[in-house]
């Protein structure tokens, strides 16, 4: 979603537009803010008797920090320097990199983690034990640079082409260019492809349930089923809350300062290396790729050939299908209202800033503070026992809270692309907000929906967290089924469907990846 | 009756007056040209007759009913005035008919094509109901623009420098092309341009609008002979600017004297002179420094006393080094300083 995020622009105000909209858009920013804020909540009741898991609050965080600066600190490094590559120097296979070097965005962590485990545990191909602490670090940094990667594509090759002629016009070398233009430009991208990735870090429990890491993540789950007390999980859960959205403020905040227009993609003339210096680009671009995504992607195929499960796969492969498909459509509606209120400023863009720290709020947080609410309801008995239909209601409703701010982001770039005019034009002909939306607005920004639907599709197959807590009994996706693998140590059975998120995760990527390197050529 | 009043409209952007007490009225049918420069506010004031903006001070009145007033801005689908764009806005993923038709969805299938056909064929575009805009020439999809437009039957049509991205020549046709229908629809309008010239050609009403406000509104030919201030004459046209003072009911100039009626003996003045408005002959008053075709005609630059003036005079004028000045009465006026 990151692809969408860092080319959107949102135009603002443009006519009365969205005025209609704004409180249909504000209950739709309440839906969505309302799991997080009943997790906060209900975490200040009293827990009738003391908090028990300061322990594990103290070690979740220590863990999530140390985490997220070496394997944010990787992401980082590896994101940065193969922007730096690609976007200011020419060697071989660079046109290529510019989209190979973002699939590893395809696979969540979790799935990267189950691949290299069975990859490298004991009578394994490979001997190098990925594991613990420091195979974590390993999994985010080589699965998340692509955060950093395209924040700092954006950053480069835009607005500061300019910068880099007029740098090499006045004499600089390669050295300075990296460290006194393109470097210091580059900050704010910098900043906000690092928050992201540290934000996957700490909303991540996949991975680091499986390395057996205790993190904020994992300490929820562990203070709610383990120690059987909801009240320090929604605690620790506030805590990961206030980092999250801390961590998106300086996103955004980074965002707002670099400012990244698609309009201004120019050419430019790249930096011509030395052969040896060819070959370390493309050799170090080469490998984060490969252990990015080739390497996990060939071995997932390799077991799951090996192992093939069909039968046991058809219903939960449907079960993600319909869940993503229904999940998908109704957060396209909910960005929808969102962008279009929020063309109209103000208030409705404190509504989608408001939807927007859904996203922050990690899948457990807003999947506990869902489970809250509706307990609350039933106990005011507003609604009945928590059945099947009820739990998919909830599951939804938590799909929607988190990933309408992702859908939102590429539908205001598809509105921003609309010329500037139309839909005044189509005012002043008499049309009301209604009809704009539907015959002007929607059909205009068509490819940004698609692109949007594509994304929050992809988002709900790979969501793990949220999906473990509120899917109903027996009720399986692809994600719950190899999560159920992995912790029963089953990893040659969980590679089928860690295998089929992988390959749903890769098409919006090489569908949408063009979008990015396209228009630099 | 006015088809469009506007008593003293205001609008601000963060404290800033961008229109700051417009008072304007039409004609019911007729041409009202707002004249200015860019940032002279006349896009906002556009904005706001077609509500799409609020404003925060006056009314503006449509057909003599109130359409906006700081607490009430009647939506822009409501108000029946139409708004051709600079970039004409055609929809892009809709046919040029279909754009025409667009205004018309109040009316059936079959009568809204027809319609939308028999406006085709009015702009001379019979035959491309199927094209859609990139399709289209830069002429040709004002033309759908303008069509789309008037099919609606706006009260009042606003134009907001429709021209501007096109040619002379074809500006020059596409111009004409509209005036005539509106003319034929009997469709008041307000024109908005940056162009002068362009602004005395269309207006049966001129306004000239500078920093938010509005210098002088009148007949053309009025406003061109009769300028409010130093600021309206040169919104309409090169002038000479001079510092003098009232001596005799006269303002004196390296070139003669100015008849200064309305102002107090020994008051500072300041003297404006169309460029058009000198006359040159060969003689020794003032040396011709550089003489330069300008269209129709050619620009001379004239320095005598230490002041530099230009002139608009006839084209290929024989006049040598030195000339002989003289200030037509028509085009000199004398303003308090």
């Amino acid at each position: 979603m990151a692809l969408i995020s860092e080319l959107s622009t949102a135009k603002r105000g443009a006519t009365h537009h969205g005025a209609a909209f704004a409180p249909i858009a504000a209950l739709v920013a309440l839906a969505c803010a309302t799991p997080a804020l009943a997790a906060v909540l209900f975490s200040l009741a009293p827990s009738g008797g003391t908090f028990t898991a300061g322990g594990l609050l103290v070690d979740g965080a220590l863990g999530t920090l140390a985490l997220a600066i070496v394997g944010g600190g990787g992401a980082v490094l590896f994101g940065a320097t193969s922007a730096w590559l690609v976007s200011l120097c020419t060697f071989p296979g660079r046109n290529a990199f510019e989209w190979l070097l973002v699939l590893p965005l395809a696979a969540p962590s979790y799935v990267l983690a189950y691949s290299y485990a069975s990859l490298t545990w004991a009578g394994g191909p490979f001997p190098l034990a990925i594991d613990g602490f420091w195979g974590a670090a390993f999994i985010y940094a080589i699965g998340l640079y692509p955060y950093v990667y395209l924040a700092m594509r954006a950053g480069l090759a835009g607005r500061h082409a300019i910068a880099f002629e007029a740098a090499r016009s006045l004499g600089a070398r390669p050295r300075d260019l990296f460290w006194r233009v393109a470097l210091p430009l580059a900050r704010p991208a910098l900043v906000a492809g690092g928050a992201l990735a540290a934000m996957e870090i700490a909303a991540d429990y996949g991975a680091a349930q499986h390395f057996g890491l205790t993190t904020l993540s994992t300490a929820i789950f562990r203070a709610w089923y383990s120690h059987g007390d909801p009240i320090s999980a929604l605690r620790i859960a506030t805590v990961l809350l206030v980092g999250a959205v801390a961590l998106l403020v300086a996103e955004r905040a980074a965002r707002g300062q670099a400012r990244f227009h698609l309009t201004r993609w120019r050419p430019m003339a790249r930096l011509v290396l030395s052969p040896v210096a060819c070959a370390g680009a493309f050799g170090f671009c080469a490998l984060l790729v490969l252990l990015g995504a080739g390497l996990p992607l060939a071995w997932l195929g390799r077991l799951a050939l090996l192992h093939p499960s069909v039968e046991d796969l058809a219903g939960p492969l449907t079960n993600t299908l319909a869940l993503a498909s229904v999940g998908a459509f109704a957060t396209l509606c909910c960005a929808v209202l969102i962008a279009v209120a929020a063309r109209r400023g103000g208030a409705a863009r404190f509504a989608a800033f408001v939807a927007g720290s859904g996203y922050a709020a990690p899948g457990a947080v807003i999947a506990f503070g869902a489970l809250m609410a509706f307990g609350a309801a039933r106990d005011a008995g507003w609604v009945g026992g928590f059945g099947s239909s009820l739990a998919l209601a909830a599951l939804l409703w938590t799909y929607v809270a988190r990933f309408t701010a992702a859908g939102v982001q590429p539908i205001e770039a598809g509105f921003a692309r609309t010329p500037a005019h139309i839909n005044a034009a189509a005012a002043t002909l008499g049309a009301g907000s209604w009809r704009r939306l539907v015959q002007i607005d929607l059909p205009i920004a068509a490819p940004s929906l698609a692109a949007a639907a594509l994304i929050l599709f992809v988002e709900i197959v790979k969501e793990l967290p949220a999906t473990l807590i509120l899917r109903p009994l027996n009720f399986d996706t692809l994600a719950v089924k190899a999560h159920a693998y992995a912790s029963d140590e089953r990893l040659l059975e969980a590679a089928a469907p860690a295998l089929l998120i992988f390959v749903v995760g890769l098409a919006p990527l090489l569908i949408l990846s063009r979008g990015i390197s396209g228009p630099s050529r | 009756m006015s088809a469009l009043e506007l008593s003293r409209v205001s609008r601000f952007y963060h404290d800033a007056a961008v229109l700051d007490s417009i008072s304007l009225d039409t004609p019911t049918a007729g041409v009202l040209a707002l004249l200015g420069p860019s940032g002279s506010g006349k896009s906002t004031l556009l904005r706001l007759i077609a509500g799409l903006e609020p404003l925060d001070a006056g009314e503006i009145w449509l057909g003599g009913e109130i359409a906006s007033s700081p607490s009430r801005t009647l939506a822009p689908e409501l108000r029946r005035v139409g708004m051709v764009f600079q970039d004409h806005a055609l929809f892009p993923h809709m046919s040029a008919g279909a754009n025409i038709a667009f205004g018309l969805h109040q009316l059936g299938r079959a009568t809204r094509d027809a319609a939308a056909r028999a406006w085709l064929d009015r702009v001379g575009l019979a035959g491309r109901a199927d094209s859609f805009p990139h399709e289209l020439s830069g002429g040709e999809t004002q033309r759908v623009a303008l069509a789309r437009t008037l099919a609606t039957q706006p009260r009042i049509v606003l134009l907001d420098e429709p021209f501007s991205g096109l040619d002379q020549v074809l500006r020059a046709e596409l111009r004409g092309f509209t005036l005539a229908t509106l003319a034929e629809t009997n469709t008041g309008a307000v024109f908005v341009t940056h162009d002068a010239s362009e602004a005395l050609t269309v207006a049966d009403k001129l306004a000239i609008l500078r920093g938010g406000r509005l210098l002088q509104a009148g007949a053309p030919r009025d406003t061109y002979d009769h300028p409010a201030s130093p600021a309206a004459a040169a919104s309409l046209g090169p002038v000479n600017a001079f510092s003098s003072r009232v001596e005799r009911g006269f303002a004196a100039t390296p070139f003669g004297a100015v008849t200064a009626p309305n102002l107090t003996e020994g008051a500072h003045a300041t003297v404006i002179v169309r460029a058009e408005a000198i006359v040159l002959r060969p003689g020794a008053m003032a040396r011709l420094s550089s003489l330069r075709p300008h269209g129709a005609h050619d620009l001379a630059i004239l320095e005598a006393d230490g002041t530099v003036w230009q002139a608009l005079v006839p084209s290929r004028s024989e006049l040598g080094d030195h000339v002989d000045v003289t200030l037509q009465p028509s085009g000199a006026f004398v303003f308090p300083a």
